[in-house]
């Protein structure tokens, strides 16, 4: 368990007053190391998530505050990490507002300072206020977040591949969620999932294609998709993979 | 360790300890009893039967799915398999055996059928034919989990069987053998399941604050939230074929129209509800809610809801019945037209207790003499050497809310302030 980790880094830290402030003096945007946390997550425990109640409790102002009049969140990715494709994601679609949803708490901090940062230094242009990152159990809340098929596209992009059988239960596509995500996804709206783990990939594929709303994209449709070169360059975790020369997986699916 | 009990005119029907007893209100009639097998027998059906074991089926109906994953890890599958047995296998014998107890007796609609769910050592789905035989056992199924709701379709072919992780299971009532179909899933505890009448839509509700609307067949199609609560949802009636009535630790009942997954009524409860049944007082207009309340000097709540208009509905009346909570620990509770009979503990020990619905009082006439006392001798509660009867801690229902931000976010502070000030000097 490094849970405590973070802490004592701190702590290490206090000794070097340069290095003190998590926002970079020369990029001015926040810095990673302050923010680690360990990889996993129990998603089925009680944290203490402020959650709405319901969608239209949502004060999504406050995390997009250029949104306009009946504009709504089209873009989820659901477990965002340090938010690297979130923040290509606005890049791309600058008309639509992308969320990142994230459960650690540092990380997703990390994900909002970021994004603050990016908003101050392109203040001028208005960008990436279309982006935002929440904190919360997308397992858990996603119908308190969005409407009956309100999004157009939502990322499972390296998900945590719990591989004890036990905590099968735990990984993000599994049957049960599966429906949930078909409920907050209109239809024709697209799933992107990419992993480095094979047989993570494997079961992912299985469990979409047995389920009943979902079809996969032909690899040629996948390769057609703008989005399917960033997906392999721009998440963090991709980064990291690249460099150890890993495999990646990706499969789009299509709601039906 | 708990009790069940439900009106099912014109029987009051009880459970508790390895008995079920159907008596008759009104007089000193016992109609029939039930007592479990001393053994149900699942070291068998665990063994060879895996199909019959909800854990197994989940497996086999995701088997295309997990198959090629399993297939991949070494001895993943398999192990599995082994597993499951393995854990009839602890429970058939000794201690388990005899802390299986009654935890869910069901009529099915046509009252024909009786479904009886076990918790403790064996955990499992009893089948009973209850008419014309005097209870006949048709079938005993294995449960991976104690079952949390059990529910009946309406034309009574297929009960439904959730539990504490949020799985639902179908069990075929005429298919016996067949297995049982994973139909759905939550994240939490699910407390309660409806089936609506057209047997369109399942509702289900969970300890997440949800109430979810799933279409019928095709359960992988969620239809609506019903969203709103802001604690557990403990308890769902259906009122009429597009509305329902739910009951929820934040201390409110409410009623949607669930189609839509519209809220029409929210009334504020004295304390958070743990239990709620809807008795019919007149079709598709008025209801009588009763609320079992959490820790609070009422143990109960009646209200009177009214529908005015086609998705107008109001509490037109409301009586707190004290129930003498706080002198003994209150477990269950289930109403006839004129009285409220509560189930609890005392002393470890279980208890019954006849009130009146008028006037809220202990029921002084009408309760035939010596009623209550052969009622509790038959379910064994005084019997010497029975297990103490300790009420279900429902505590636990509640979320517990740990704060895992205010201390990170209060050292964050301290360093950028820290920083700054050295900046500044």
């Amino acid at each position: 368990m490094v849970a405590t980790g973070g802490q004592a880094q701190d702590q290490s830290h206090n000794q070097e007053p340069g290095v003190l402030c998590p926002t970079s003096a020369v990029t001015g945007l926040p810095q990673k190391r302050y923010y680690r946390q360990r990889a996993h997550s129990n998603p089925i425990a009680d944290h203490s998530f402020d959650y709405p109640a319901r969608p239209e409790d949502v004060d999504w102002r406050s995390m997009y505050p250029s949104i306009q009049q009946g504009q709504q969140v089209s873009f989820a990715d659901i477990g965002c990490g340090y938010g690297g494709f979130l923040i290509t994601l606005g890049e791309m679609f600058p008309e639509k507002l992308s969320i990142g949803m994230e459960i650690r708490v540092k990380v997703s901090d990390y994900v909002v300072d970021r994004i603050a940062a990016l908003r101050r230094k392109g203040a001028d242009t208005g960008a990436y206020q279309n982006v935002a990152c929440l904190r919360t159990n997308a397992m858990k809340y996603l119908p308190n977040y969005f409407a009956k098929g309100q999004l157009e596209k939502m990322f499972f992009l390296y998900p945590d591949p719990h591989f004890k059988r036990a905590k099968h239960k735990w990984r993000i596509i599994n049957q049960a969620l599966l429906s949930e995500y078909a409920y907050v996804l209109r239809k024709g709206g697209l799933v992107y999932t990419m992993t480095d783990v094979e047989d993570l990939h494997k079961w992912i594929v299985a469990h979409m294609e047995e389920h009943p709303l979902y079809e996969r994209l032909t690899e040629e449709e996948a390769n057609a998709d703008p989005i399917t070169p960033k997906l392999y360059q721009s998440s963090e975790e991709g980064a990291k993979v690249v460099r150890n020369k890993g495999d990646h997986f990706l499969a789009i699916f299509r709601r039906l | 360790m708990c009790t069940t009990i439900s009106f099912a005119e014109p029987e009051i029907v009880l459970g508790h300890g390895r008995r079920v007893l159907f008596v008759n209100p009104d007089d000193l009639q016992i109609f029939k009893e039930i007592e479990l097998p001393p053994d149900l027998g699942l070291k068998g059906l665990g063994s060879q039967s895996q199909e019959s074991c909800p854990a197994a089926a989940a497996a086999t109906s995701t088997s295309t799915a997990t198959a090629t994953c399993a297939g991949k890890e070494p001895g993943g599958k398999e192990q599995q398999l082994t597993k499951q047995p393995e854990e009839g296998g602890t429970t058939a014998s000794g201690s388990g055996v005899t802390s299986t107890s009654v935890q869910n007796v069901t009529y099915s609609p046509d009252g024909q059928l009786l479904a009886v769910t076990t918790s403790g050592g064996q955990k499992a789905l009893l089948l009973y034919r209850s008419r014309p035989e005097n209870a006949r056992l048709l079938s005993t199924r294995p449960l991976a989990r104690a079952a949390s709701a059990v529910r009946f379709c309406s034309d009574s072919s297929s009960v439904l069987v959730t539990d504490k992780t949020g799985d639902c299971y179908q069990y075929d009532c005429v298919e016996l053998e067949a297995p049982p179909r994973l139909l759905l899933g939550h994240l939490s505890v699910v407390y309660d399941i409806l089936w609506s009448e057209d047997q369109q839509h399942i509702i289900t509700c969970d300890r997440d604050d949800k109430i979810r609307v799933t279409n019928y067949p095709a359960t992988f199609d969620i239809h609506s939230y019903c969203l709103g609560h802001r604690e557990f949802v403990s308890g769902l009636a259906l009122l009429t074929d597009k509305h329902i009535a739910s009951a929820s630790g934040d201390k409110t009942l409410r009623v949607w129209n669930y189609i839509q997954g519209k809220e029409l009524l929210q009334h504020e409860l004295p304390a958070p509800a743990v239990r709620l049944l809807v008795r019919q007082l007149e079709p598709e207009k008025i209801f009588q809610a009763a609320v079992l309340f959490y820790e609070h000097v009422d143990a109960l709540g009646l209200y009177r809801l009214e529908r005015s208009s086609d998705d107008i509905w109001s509490v037109t009346a409301t009586q707190l019945v004290c129930a003498e909570a706080g002198s003994w620990s209150i477990s269950n509770f289930t109403l006839t037209s004129d009285r409220i009979y509560v189930t609890g503990a005392e002393n470890e020990r279980l208890s019954l207790r006849v009130y009146d619905i008028a006037t809220g009082q202990p029921a002084t006439s009408g309760v035939p003499e010596g009623w209550v006392k052969m009622v509790l001798d038959g379910l064994g509660a005084n019997e010497e050497g029975a297990p103490p009867f300790i009420p279900e801690d429902l505590s636990v229902w509640f979320k517990k809310r740990f704060d895992n931000v205010s201390d990170y976010l209060e050292r964050k502070k301290r360093r950028i302030e820290e920083q700054q000030q050295q900046k500044c000097g």
